[in-house]
């Protein structure tokens, strides 16, 4: 099974505020003990949101939206992991340093990807398979 | 430069309505497209909130919420990692997507840091580190793909 840990934004964080290095190194640390158990797959941070845009769909058209964004709505980071099951990506993602420092409380949220498997079987789903996206590595 | 192209949840994506055999056709299409015009890293669906879970760090504690969550605006549905010259050429891309939920959807992309980003804070050390790090999961991953898939 595969998650996606995504770690909300902060005020700082869309405000461009880099993080320190004892946080960074702390990071290094728990991607490092991620790799080691071999249930690494990817990690990265995002920019704030103001280097960003929205596009909307409605009614069959489409309007691009500059960022920035409201802060309460937005990710800054994802960590994605190969694991067993829901329980053992929670106890990773409990083991992950507070992501904006340990004085600022927050959230992360751990999501499970679907598996192509899970859409049935159909020409369209085998084609995503020849591309290599959505399956487990 | 590398940006994250998310698709936001909606009521649909959240009771995991699964996408038609056309849609599912209209989107293998587009990432087609972005396949051979080589820009596409990655990309996966996310399982709705009822799958997932929230950790909330608060001082020295952590405490586990379980889904679902109610803010389905909020929440992410799906998203795409691609390598792309600019963020107008990222905007250009996402208006060929079809429209992911087949109702209203926001598509939102954003700059992924790249090591430069962080400046003096990101010591040579760390840098080496992580790059390191990075080369490994890649190894990892390459070795899981090479083996034959187990039965899940």
């Amino acid at each position: 099974m595969r998650f996606m840990i995504i770690v909300k934004a902060s005020r700082d964080s869309e405000a461009g505020a880099m993080p320190e290095e004892a946080l960074l190194a702390a990071m290094a640390k728990y991607h490092e003990d991620l790799a080691k158990a071999g249930v690494l797959l990817d990690a990265n941070a995002l920019h704030p949101s103001s280097k960003g845009a929205r596009i909307r769909y409605s009614g069959g058209k489409r309007n691009v939206i500059d960022g920035p964004f409201a802060a309460t709505t937005l990710i800054a980071g994802f960590t994605f992991i190969q694991v067993k099951s829901k329980a053992e990506a929670i106890e990773w993602a409990k083991r992950m340093p507070a992501p904006h420092g340990e004085h600022n409380d927050c959230e992360i949220e751990v999501r499970q990807l679907f598996e192509l498997e899970d859409f049935g079987s159909s020409e369209a789903i085998e084609r995503f398979r020849e591309m290599g996206v959505a399956s487990e590595r | 430069m590398k940006v994250m192209v998310f698709v936001k949840a909606n009521a649909d994506t959240e009771a995991s309505v699964l996408p038609s055999e056309q849609e599912l056709r209209d989107m293998g299409n587009f990432n087609e497209a972005l396949v051979n015009a080589g820009i596409m890293r990655a990309g996966d669906g996310l399982k709705p909130s009822v799958n997932g879970a929230r950790v909330r760090f608060s001082g020295k504690k952590r405490t586990v919420i379980d889904g679902p969550f109610t803010e389905t605006k909020e929440l992410v549905a799906g998203y795409w990692i691609w390598e792309v010259a600019s963020l107008a050429e990222a905007i250009k891309w996402v208006k060929r997507c079809p429209n992911p939920t087949g109702e209203e959807s926001v598509i939102e992309i954003r700059p992924i840091f790249e090591p430069e980003d962080f400046g003096e804070a990101y010591t040579p050390e760390l840098r080496a580190k992580t790059e390191k790090l990075r080369a490994k999961a890649t190894k990892q991953i390459n070795k899981r793909k090479k083996a034959p898939k187990k039965k899940r």
